[in-house]
């Protein structure tokens, strides 16, 4: 940091301008499309025989598609932690995480719509749903919820942009030609005028005092897709709660491994430092003891009690079928993140990338536990079902689906690093000129 | 005292080794029956009979049900001309057969007539058979209603050369069909025909809901019987209450259709989404503005 304030603006802008993908790069870039291709070759084979190619059935009608949804809705909150609340917080900090965690943002919430898409036997009658929906219904607060949070998002990359679009377009002979038109047709407008500055300024603020509310909504509107469904581990009134603080722990995970992995492929050690994964890590240790004690309160309460209609899936989570992977989620997502965190030394780079991976693994697996052995252990008995429909494991097809709705999200967070600058260079020279001295 | 808690923790283990091994023993004894294979004659509203095949096995000390059984069934005698159908039990262990049409001239010829099933063995199964025989009877319900009192009235009678004749001394039941079962007419269970083939009940549920227009239907059974086999007629009755639907169907609720939500909900719901749709689309005109800015900026400058 002290090293950064001896840079001039030059060098912080060469430092900072998207490149070009070397050989990591593309392979990473190949790895991702294959696997895409993959899950799209997965998605026509479904499209084409229906869901009878997937294992979801009678009883576990939501699945790993859905366990993914809430995956992708859940780190897309980050936009919001990072950039809105932190910009509402003028924590001073935040310059070289607000632009990671804004394309999280976009990508996640991307294929959490797509996703959904996914889920649907029948594609191509999702027109019915805006034709006939029930706005009684929280499937249909939750369509609107996740629209609007997509726009939301993407305004705010865009506009944050501007300055930055400015500075590649100035920056053509650097940088070659593939992306000029895009640069130039997106902000050839914005020359950074006071009055341009002026309204940008406000808009952002607007938009960060809007996507905080939005950014709750989506998530406590998806936890009442389960919570207003009357099923053991879902009839609860803190899901809305426990959702959102869930949310915030994966996403900020998510941003932590992000800031790593930009930051060693970049070469930004002067930009994204030591101090951002101090902070970041405590920030990541008190979200995750949060999530502890919601879960806490959704488990142990119900387990005190053990009412017999909930024995089963309980059980079924502590000491079950189920217990290897839901154990695996609490002390991987949760306990062994904090253990690490707690520590000074633990909040050093690489702890914290390590710490950011488990949460983010441990979550996805959260969630796959939260739909499945819920599914499975409806309170009305099963009647003259055939054995199968009492488990459920995926099919190729489905896993193949979601790996590549993954490696969906990861390729858009890449072609944009690949296409914008993943710190704000125009933010970064205006807080280095605020910081020197007069 | 530590030898003591040791030899307790042996005891206990034997102890559990023991119950276990005992329990498994007692599962491998369980005695399995041979399938059995069963004829039901049924004959509702005194029309079309049917028979209802089933196989079952005693497993321990209950009977269950056996499926995939291919039964033939024959009327009379197990010729190839007297096959009424084939039918594999169900995994109730049951299966159905109606009397076919083409049976109709024999069928009213008879006074009494037998039923036989055979099974169709897979490999290495033996042949399965059994018989039934009934005797030709109806079953026939009647009301009568006056100031005082309702009384139902059901009526066996036998076919015996070319008349029917009063049946003695056979147990129906009479009662009224209510979604989940048969509700008794009276506070017995069950009424004896006497030597005119009558058994008779008073109606004592005066506050029945019935359908719309106040209709109970009326239910008179002959059930399992060995020589007449499975009789039932039913007949309608305004004697209920009329139901008067609940006219909730049109109310805006939460479970309605779209069109019908709650004033309260689309007015919040609205709300929101104007509320939110519109600051972005007043971003976006901010956004123009800022467009129109920048070409005028460069005007300028050219």
């Amino acid at each position: 940091m002290e090293k950064l304030q001896k840079f001039s603006p030059e060098k912080i802008t060469s430092d900072l301008l998207p490149q070009k993908f070397g050989r990591r790069g593309m392979i990473w870039t190949g790895i991702l499309l294959f696997i895409c291709a993959i899950g799209a070759f997965a998605y026509i084979q479904q499209l084409r025989k229906g869901l009878v190619v997937t294992n979801m059935g009678d009883y576990v009608s939501w699945g790993i598609y859905i366990s993914n949804f809430v995956f992708f809705v859940a780190i897309s909150l980050v936009g919001s932690l990072i950039t809105a609340i932190f910009r509402l917080a003028n924590v001073p900090w935040r310059t070289p995480l607000t632009r990671i965690s804004e394309m999280i943002a976009v990508s996640a919430i991307t294929f959490a719509s797509l996703i959904i898409i996914v889920d649907m036997g029948r594609p191509e009658r999702l027109f019915n749903l805006f034709l006939h929906g029930r706005i009684q219904s929280p499937i249909m607060w939750d369509v609107i919820v996740i629209t609007t949070y997509f726009f939301l998002s993407l305004f705010l990359l865009y506009i944050t942009l501007l300055p930055d679009i400015k500075i590649l377009i100035e920056a053509k002979e650097k940088l070659g030609k593939p992306f000029s038109k895009l640069y130039r047709w997106l902000a050839s407008f914005w020359k950074g005028t006071g009055e341009q500055e002026k309204m940008r300024d406000r808009s952002i603020t607007i938009l960060c005092i809007v996507i905080i509310p939005v950014a709750f909504c989506i998530h406590t509107v998806t936890s009442w897709l389960f919570a207003t469904t009357y099923r053991p581990g879902w009839d609860s009134t803190n899901f809305g709660a426990y959702f959102v603080s869930g949310a915030f722990l994966v996403g900020a995970g998510g941003v932590v491994v992000a800031m790593y992995i930009f930051r060693r492929v970049y070469k930004l050690e002067h930009y994204i430092t030591e101090r951002h994964f101090e902070k970041m890590g405590r920030i990541l240790v008190m979200l995750a003891l949060l999530y502890l004690y919601f879960n806490v309160n959704e488990y142990l309460v119900p387990a005190f009690k053990m009412k017999k209609s909930e024995e089963e899936h309980l059980t079924g989570l502590f000491t079950g079928e189920f217990a290897p992977m839901f154990w695996f989620a609490i002390f991987i997502g949760m306990i062994i993140p904090i253990c690490i965190l707690v520590f000074p030394k633990g909040r050093k780079p690489n702890a914290m990338f390590v710490a950011g991976v488990m949460v983010v693994i441990g979550a996805w697996f959260k969630r796959y536990l939260i739909v499945t052995p819920t599914m499975l252990h409806p309170f009305l008995p099963k009647y003259d079902a055939p054995a199968k429909y009492s488990q459920y494991f995926p099919s190729w097809y489905e896993w193949a689906i979601a790996m590549g709705s993954l490696a969906g999200v990861l390729l858009i967070i890449t072609f944009l690093a690949r296409i914008f600058p993943v710190i704000s260079i125009y933010k970064t020279i205006t807080d280095h000129e605020e910081e020197q001295p007069s | 005292m530590k030898k003591n808690n040791h030899l307790k923790i042996v005891f206990i283990f034997l102890f559990f080794c023991g119950a276990g091994i005992n329990k498994a023993i007692a599962q491998d004894s369980v005695e399995i029956s041979p399938v059995t294979l069963g004829l039901r004659y049924f004959l509702p509203e005194n029309k079309i009979p049917y028979i209802i095949v089933n196989t079952k096995r005693k497993v321990g000390r209950k009977f269950e049900p056996v499926k995939n059984v291919t039964v033939n069934v024959y009327f009379n005698a197990a010729t190839a001309n007297n096959l009424l159908g084939k039918i594999t039990t169900a995994v109730n262990g049951e299966g159905r057969i109606a009397f076919p049409p083409s049976f109709k001239s024999t069928w009213d010829s008879l006074t009494a007539f037998k039923f036989v099933a055979e099974s169709v063995p897979a490999k290495g199964e033996e042949i399965l058979n059994t018989d039934l025989t009934i005797k030709k009877a109806i079953l026939v319900i009647d009301t009568l209603a006056d100031a005082e009192a309702r009384t139902v009235t059901a009526y066996l009678k036998e076919k015996t050369g070319n008349e029917w004749v009063a049946v003695k001394e056979i147990e129906m039941k009479l009662g009224i069909k209510r979604s989940l079962g048969n509700l008794t007419v009276g506070e017995a269970e069950t009424y004896t025909s006497d030597s005119t083939g009558t058994a008779s009940a008073e109606f004592k549920r005066d506050s029945m809901p019935g359908d719309e227009k106040g209709n109970l239907v009326l239910v008179a059974r002959v059930e399992d019987n060995d020589i007449y086999g499975n009789l039932v007629v039913e007949k309608p009755v305004p004697w209920g209450i009329k139901a008067k639907a609940e006219e909730n169907f049109w109310h805006r609720t939460l479970w309605s259709t779209g069109d019908r939500a709650p004033i309260w909900l689309l007015s919040i719901a609205f709300a929101i989404v104007i509320g939110v749709w519109g600051t972005l689309i007043f971003l976006l005109m901010q956004l123009l503005k800022m467009r129109k800015i920048g070409r005028i900026y460069l005007k300028m400058r050219a």
